[in-house]
């Protein structure tokens, strides 16, 4: 009687076995992860090991992340391991896309600095070009300002020169006591260089006539008219040959000098250009004369 | 002699009981999945205003999809079916705008790239050979 007790009704018995087996067949169907949940897991690892983007979305990869462990459960009932699936790939997808907009928003600053970059090197080119551009109208103005003081420096040793060399010129008219006038300088010379009567020169009383013919040497330019007068004593006949003789001896005395004679005219006035009167001895002597007119040099040769 | 073989009818009893008892209280404690079906509408237009209709419509469109084979699950009464379809929705819709935040974002650095490759490229070109 005792085995009875513990005895079960068959029904009941088959009912126990089945539910059993039920259970153990349902551990055994439900698969430790979902192939959607490894997948989402496979992705979430490239994102999480990928160094641009790890870093950048914390929140929404921490989701992500949440939502794979969720999907990873071992879940029962088929549909829901499905749909957490989906869940967990679309947060990883999120993740993704988040990480990407906030990296391209870093490479953005990385950009602006690259812009930044960018326009300060043209405006240092454009600067460049402006200074070398500048640099060069600077060589250039000095160059100029070179030139011009140069022709400063030539016009200006010209002018001191003409100077130096009109104030020799003017010593020079002033020892041949020599007077300016509209036809050019004469010189007067007296007539201590005649004997009376006579047209040859007094030896020693030549030096006016040295002077003069320095003078015509220095100044190849310049020609002389030589001029011969006389007082009214005597037949104008006589004093006009007179006066013609002294002023060619006067060109003859030139000549030995050296002064060549196309530079040289001797013209015999006579007594018809009287500077004083011929009634008085003094006039007289101012009448007896030998002009030397030296022309001013022509305008075209200065 | 019996006594004991009345435990097995009682405990079948009561695993009936229970069942009945869950199954009632399944059908009465799953009403419309209003708050996931909401948040599922928000997440599209969110993304909807992130332009999604223009840089992400796939994952736009899926995810209007989604919500509305939700209401219908709501209509049919498959509460859960509903919540799972409007949980997918929102996520499919925050996908959206996702994308097309990431989309613009890439979009304004090429332009910013081009513009600066120009830029070099006329800088060279202005200042002659480069130095």
């Amino acid at each position: 009687m005792n085995n009875t007790r513990y005895r079960i009704s068959s029904p009941t018995r088959v009912l126990i076995a089945a539910g059993v087996a039920l259970a153990l067949a349902a551990c055994a169907a439900a698969p430790p992860k979902s192939t959607g949940a490894a997948d989402a897991r496979a992705k979430l690892t490239v994102l999480q090991s990928d160094a641009n983007l790890a870093t950048q979305a914390p929140v929404a990869i921490k989701e992500a992340e949440a939502a794979v462990v969720a999907a990873e459960a071992p879940q029962t009932d088929e549909q829901v391991a499905v749909h957490l699936a989906y869940l967990a790939d679309r947060k990883v997808e999120i993740a993704e896309a988040q990480s990407q907009a906030r990296f391209a928003q870093a490479e953005r600053t990385k950009l602006s600095e690259q812009r930044e970059s960018a326009r300060l090197d043209a405006r240092t080119r454009e600067a460049d070009i402006a200074k070398d551009q500048a640099a060069s109208a600077e060589a250039a103005a000095i160059e100029q300002k070179r030139l011009a003081d140069g022709a400063r420096t030539d016009a200006d040793a010209q002018r001191a020169a003409s100077a130096v060399e009109t104030a020799e010129m003017q010593r020079q008219i002033d020892e041949l006591q020599a007077k300016a006038t509209d036809r050019g300088l004469v010189l007067t010379l007296g007539d201590v260089l005649f004997k009376t009567g006579k047209a040859e020169l007094n030896s020693g009383a030549t030096s006016s006539l040295d002077k003069l013919a320095a003078f015509l040497e220095q100044y190849p330019d310049r020609s002389a008219a030589i001029e011969g007068h006389t007082d009214s004593a005597g037949s104008e006949d006589y004093n006009l040959d007179l006066s013609q003789r002294r002023a060619q001896s006067v060109r003859a005395y030139l000549m030995g000098q050296g002064v060549g004679a196309s530079r040289l005219a001797a013209t015999g006035m006579g007594e018809t250009q009287p500077l004083g009167g011929n009634d008085s001895a003094d006039g007289r002597q101012q009448n007896r004369r030998v002009e030397v007119i030296i022309d001013n040099p022509t305008p075209a040769i200065r | 002699m019996y006594e004991s073989s009345q435990a097995p009818p009682r405990l079948l009893k009561a695993v009936g009981m229970a069942c009945a008892l869950l199954l009632v209280a399944a059908c009465a404690s799953t009403p419309p999945p209003s708050e996931a079906l909401r948040a599922a509408e928000q997440a599209i237009s969110n993304a909807e205003r992130a332009e999604a209709a223009q840089y992400a419509a796939a994952e736009l469109g899926e995810a209007r999809t989604r919500l509305v084979s939700a209401n219908e699950a709501v209509k049919e009464e498959k509460m859960v079916v509903a919540q799972q379809l409007a949980e997918q929705a929102r996520v499919e819709a925050e996908l959206a705008a996702a994308r097309a935040e990431a989309a613009k974002a890439g979009k304004v650095n090429e332009e910013m790239k081009r513009g600066n490759d120009a830029l070099v490229e006329e800088t060279q070109r202005n200042s002659g050979a480069p130095r």
